[in-house]
């Protein structure tokens, strides 16, 4: 995942515990209505891919839309089923009346008033789960600006969803996260204690302590632990044979 | 059902999101934490636990100033922050009695003139700290005291999101992209530990001491230590300062 996704990512695990009653089918229809805002269009929904495959529909901007996401789950076929499959865009589309790719979705789709589709795959580290489908009342045209705008609401809402699905443990993390910048904290301590203890630089003094934890079979943050707490002494720790330290 | 916030949540997300396509060195929390709340810069501290504060982006060179003060003196509102306190409306000019005694004058010279802080948690687990400057005095309306918290909750979120990627012991290298680590003072801190004969805490708070007491902040004289122009000596008791008349 880039790094851009990433943050967009971290965003989110949204609002549930900024919002009672927090509901991922709320955020993802007020997604929906804010893409059909932003790009100018008549209707937005979000279908997503059930662990065993299926596609479902999940929120959409409006009734017909949601008629029209139904119709493509039934009848397995359209932009939508297309663009999970295949995990890439569609633009641009213009429907017609006797479409040779969408035989039944299209004169659907234009009965229902539409006249152009994009779509847009929802993926995560390259795993498509959904698809997010903008329709237009007219044929008209999303330029790249409009494409990067759409893409970025469609990250926010795979990682909402994604979020939602494995709820994270709040305390579990904080307690990894900690621990996790204490035993950097200890090692670093531990290369500044040998360090001045043996006359060497920073980086031989952490080559001492690497070498010394392999030897051992012994952790590296351990080995660091000991050496802060005075258990193990700088002097004793084995030299790496490459180089050795004084 | 009453949906509020998320209005203003998307709008936090928007600004993320551009400040990360223009690829801003920033970082796009704090960067979207100064223009959320509209102040004039921003700075968040990872703090999880009661472990050492560590910078997690700023939104400009005073912002990141103002953090580096506070971890030299161990005083200032990410400091009360990130113990749960919020200081919400703090004029550091206007007080004839100032909240930090050490913190308030230096804060100003470096050009704040209002500051602001606000805890990073999620319910009791505690996170760290978003904090907010002004150059000139005022207080937070309460909107922007409301987007503040807004803000301080989606920087929650955003921490322990970055660090779900990890396997398991070590951080996250997303999180460790987002941070900025200063390892050298704990290095200078065990240095020191060895050169005064003591524990690596109290070496923390004698470089602490020192790098107030000669005016540097404290990764100046982290470095300093590390490549040996100060040092302490235990049998006298002083220090050598190279380049420095003797203290």
């Amino acid at each position: 995942m880039t790094r851009e996704s990433l943050v967009v990512s971290t965003l989110v695990e949204l609002a549930d515990n900024l919002v009672d009653n927090f509901d991922v089918i709320d955020v993802l229809t007020f997604l929906c209505d804010r893409c059909v805002q932003a790009v100018d269009m008549d209707a937005a929904g979000v279908m997503l891919e059930s662990p065993g495959g299926e596609l479902q529909y999940i929120a959409s901007s409006s009734d017909s839309m949601r008629v029209l996401e139904l119709f493509q789950i039934q009848t397995d076929e359209g932009p939508c089923i297309d663009s999970v499959r295949g995990s890439k865009a569609i633009i641009n589309r213009e429907l017609r009346e006797s479409d040779n790719r969408w035989p039944r979705f299209s004169p659907k789709a234009m009965e229902l008033g539409f006249q152009s589709v994009h779509c847009l795959p929802m993926r995560l580290r390259g795993k498509s789960i959904g698809a997010l489908n903008l329709f237009r009342a007219d044929v008209g045209y999303l330029s790249d600006e409009d494409v990067l705008v759409v893409q970025g609401l469609a990250d926010v809402a795979t990682i909402a969803i994604l979020q939602h699905r494995s709820l994270l443990d709040a305390s579990t993390l904080n307690g990894q996260l900690s621990q996790a910048l204490n035993s950097r904290i200890i090692i670093e301590q531990a290369k500044g204690i040998i360090a001045e203890s043996l006359k060497c630089d920073m980086d031989q003094a952490f080559a001492r302590l690497r070498t010394h934890a392999r030897n051992h079979n012994l952790g590296l943050t351990d080995v660091a632990r000991g050496v802060v707490a005075g258990s193990i002494r700088s002097a004793d720790l084995d030299a790496p044979r490459a180089r050795i330290v004084k | 059902m009453v949906f509020v916030p998320s209005d203003r949540l998307i709008d936090i997300f928007a600004l993320m999101a551009r400040h990360e396509r223009q690829g801003a060195k920033e970082g796009s929390l704090s960067l979207a934490a100064a223009e959320i709340t509209n102040v004039t810069g921003a700075g968040i501290v990872l703090s999880p636990g009661d472990s050492q504060m560590t910078n997690f982006g700023t939104s400009n060179d005073v912002a990141t100033e103002l953090l580096e003060l506070e971890m030299t003196l161990r005083e200032g509102p990410y400091v009360d922050a990130c113990a749960g306190e919020v200081a919400e409306d703090v004029d550091l000019l206007s007080s004839s009695k100032p909240r930090w005694i050490l913190y308030t004058p230096s804060a100003i010279d470096i050009g704040a003139r209002a500051v602001f802080s606000f805890p990073v948690r999620i319910g009791s687990i505690r996170l760290g700290a978003l904090g907010l400057y002004r150059d000139e005095p005022g207080e937070l309306t309460y909107e922007q005291s409301s987007d503040a918290f807004l803000m301080a909750s989606v920087v929650a979120r955003a921490m322990l999101a970055l660090q779900s990627g990890s396997s398991g012991e070590d951080l996250s290298e997303e999180l460790e992209r987002e941070a900025t680590f200063d390892f050298t003072i704990h290095q200078a801190a065990g240095m020191l530990s060895v050169q005064a004969r003591m524990n690596v805490g109290d070496a923390l708070v004698l470089l602490r001491t020192h790098a107030f007491a000669t005016s540097r902040s404290i990764s100046a004289m982290a470095a300093r230590i590390i490549n040996r122009e100060t040092a302490y000596d235990e049998k006298s008791g002083t220090w050598y300062d190279e380049g420095d008349i003797a203290i």
